[in-house]
């Protein structure tokens, strides 16, 4: 019996090993071309000069790519969406959560179509308008578009956080004497801090990992890590080494924010503010 | 303090393609000040619609409702000043037990800091939270949660104070301890008070009256002895007691009896017309195992409890098992013949088509 508990937990460590080393293999393989020098890009060999040359490149804007700027263009890009998002979400996924009004139901459905529909399918007439409009290439332009990706998910999440809420909660408060806004601010909102921290982090990344539209949409002055990246595989010889470096440059946001959220994100996963 | 009154009070839930479902079918209460009212029905009759209308959590499709003779059914539930305590407490989770209480206080301005922290800690002496203020929610017992969901309602010092089902969370220990509380409490502050509830024991253990709802209607309204010794229908003696009441349909004879079957006659409380259909409910409490006289019976169970026992019976011919309470030390085996005896002036009889006791 313990002989054969011990046997399957080996065999399951080895197939989570099995598979780790399957998850992980393409980083490591970004890894190894950002440290590789140019001249051994191609070798298959795994013996080679480390340097951090790549890492120079790219940050030092010496190839006539501006990355350092597109950087920053993500880091805009994706918290000015988060943040209307929130503005614009939280109220909206409270007010689903609470009442259901004529239509209520069919605007929700409505946003999340936006989720499942395929980005390709509206591109190109946003392509038209943002032109027409001067949006084309622009802060604002992109934190609109992005509404897309992170409103429809603020709403649905948030709207499940509020309804977890008991609605008896916010009753005592106004029979206490609380307006309803008040009751908003004060009793419902703070309680879901924790579901709040967890949304804006899983649409700061949807945000940050958005392809499409920056690449459609911008051109120079908005663009994006994403599409930026690609600028070094351009020209005679695409440098990969440069790509890579690039590459893992932008996953540090990303990678930074889930580490000090988590906290709050286990928190917002096992979340009840009332057992019933 | 004040009165409570509601006046033909209705509400009709109305959802787009559906039927409109009346919750609420006019009622009229009027407590006196002070009084405490157990709204007792089985979950549905409407009973928690009443209460969060009285409140202000409910709009009003008509009827009044009037705290200490002032309508107060125009005013929002910031406006009306009366206290609830909810079933599931409604305790603000992130504070500790003295923030919560202190948290209803700050809603209004004028409510001096010095202020709000005396009436907290005089809350908290009255309902015997002193120990366990600086304690959060997520700690206490439901007992303990339950007496700081009371002390939040209280602390505002409202007109009336309306109890949602307040120990049905509890477990039978701190039920007890918690009803003698509440009891204590209500009489020390003298508030007027509507306690909501589908438990009979607590209802009429709390109250000073009842009123027993179903469908929406009131069905009875009257002191727990009144409730319990004449029932007004057949809804209420069922509904109050445990074990329920025995209710046996029968057919009155020329001689003033109800004929349960050809060898089962029960004798009536009051002369009813020979030949009418009726039901003669009798308490399993006031049914007695004699020695000579009485009705034949056979024993189908017997549940042995320490205190007493409950026998299950069953009659010549009457399809519907008897069940009688028996004292403690009567033991009976399975099949055992015995011979039962009601108490005439303790039996009731019913009209078996419209369900009203005939008095």
């Amino acid at each position: 019996m313990n002989l054969r508990k011990r046997l399957l937990g080996a065999l399951a460590d080895l197939a989570l090993i099995l598979y780790f080393v399957f998850a992980l293999f393409p980083i490591a393989w970004m890894v190894i071309l950002s440290l590789k020098p140019a001249n051994q890009l191609f070798s298959t060999y795994f013996s080679f000069t480390p340097t951090l040359g790549s890492y120079r490149t790219v940050l030092g804007d010496s190839e006539g790519i501006p990355f350092v700027r597109f950087f920053v263009n993500s880091l805009v890009v994706s918290v000015g969406a988060v943040l209307l998002s929130l503005l614009v979400g939280l109220p909206a996924a409270y007010a689903s959560a609470r009442w259901r009004f004529k239509g209520s139901e069919n605007l929700m459905f409505t946003l999340l179509s936006f989720r499942f529909a395929p980005e390709l399918t509206v591109i190109i007439p946003l392509f038209v308008l943002y032109q027409k409009l001067g949006l084309f290439d622009t802060y604002v332009g992109m934190i609109w578009v992005l509404q897309l990706v992170t409103l429809p998910l603020i709403v649905w999440i948030m709207r499940s956080y509020f309804a977890d809420l008991t609605p008896e909660l916010e009753q005592a408060a106004l029979l206490d004497g609380y307006t309803r806004k008040q009751a908003f601010f004060k009793v419902a909102l703070p309680l879901v801090k924790p579901g709040i921290a967890a949304v804006s982090l899983l649409a700061f990344i949807f945000a940050w990992n958005n392809f499409v539209f920056p690449l459609i949409l911008t051109s120079n002055e908005a663009q994006t890590v994403t599409v930026g990246a690609l600028s070094f595989l351009g020209g005679d010889r695409p440098k990969y080494n440069l790509t890579a470096a690039a590459a893992l440059i932008s996953v540090v946001p990303p990678l930074l924010l889930a580490l000090t959220i988590q906290r709050y994100l286990v928190r917002g996963l096992s979340f009840g503010a009332v057992k019933s | 303090m004040t009165e409570l009154e509601l006046r033909d009070l209705r509400k009709t839930f109305r959802s787009r393609g559906r039927p409109p479902v009346d919750a609420v079918r006019g009622i009229d209460l009027a407590l006196r000040s002070g009084e405490l009212l157990g709204l007792l029905g089985p979950s549905g009759c409407g009973k928690s619609t009443t209460l969060r209308m009285i409140a202000g959590l409910e709009s009003v499709s008509g009827g009044d409702i009037l705290v200490g003779g002032t309508s107060v059914i125009d005013r929002p539930a910031q406006a009306r000043n009366i206290g609830v305590a909810f079933e599931n407490y409604a305790l603000y989770p992130p504070l500790t037990v003295a923030e919560n209480l202190a948290f209803g206080l700050k809603a209004r301005r004028g409510n001096a800091r010095g202020d709000v922290q005396r009436k907290v800690a005089e809350i908290a002496d009255r309902v015997d939270l002193t120990g366990i203020l600086d304690a959060r929610p997520a700690g206490l017992s439901s007992g303990q949660k339950q007496r700081v969901s009371l002390a939040r309602a209280l602390v505002r010092e409202p007109d009336v104070l309306l109890l949602d089902e307040p120990l049905s969370h509890l477990d039978a220990a701190q039920r007890d301890t918690t009803r003698r509380e509440l009891k204590r409490i209500q009489r020390d502050l003298g508030h007027t008070t509507i306690l909501v509830t589908h438990d009979q024991e607590e209802a009429l253990s709390l109250a000073d009256r009842i009123a027993v709802m179903k469908d929406g209607v009131i069905q009875q309204i009257g002191t727990p002895y009144e409730i319990y010794d004449s029932p007004a229908n057949l809804f209420v003696a069922d509904f109050v007691g445990e074990p329920a009441i025995n209710l046996l349909p029968g057919t009155v004879t020329d001689d003033g009896r109800a004929r349960l079957s050809d060898s089962v006659h029960l004798a009536l409380p009051v002369p009813v017309t020979q030949g009418r259909e009726v039901v003669v409910g009798v308490r399993p409490e006031d049914l007695s195992l004699t020695g000579e006289d009485g009705l034949p019976a056979r024993v189908v169970a017997h549940e042995p409890l320490l205190e007493a026992g409950v026998a299950t019976l069953a009659l010549d011919g009457v399809e519907r098992p008897l069940v009688v309470l028996t004292g403690p030390e009567v033991r009976l085996a399975h099949d055992e013949q015995v011979r039962v005896a009601a108490d005439t002036r303790l039996t009731h009889v019913f009209d078996a088509e419209t369900g009203e006791l005939l008095r």
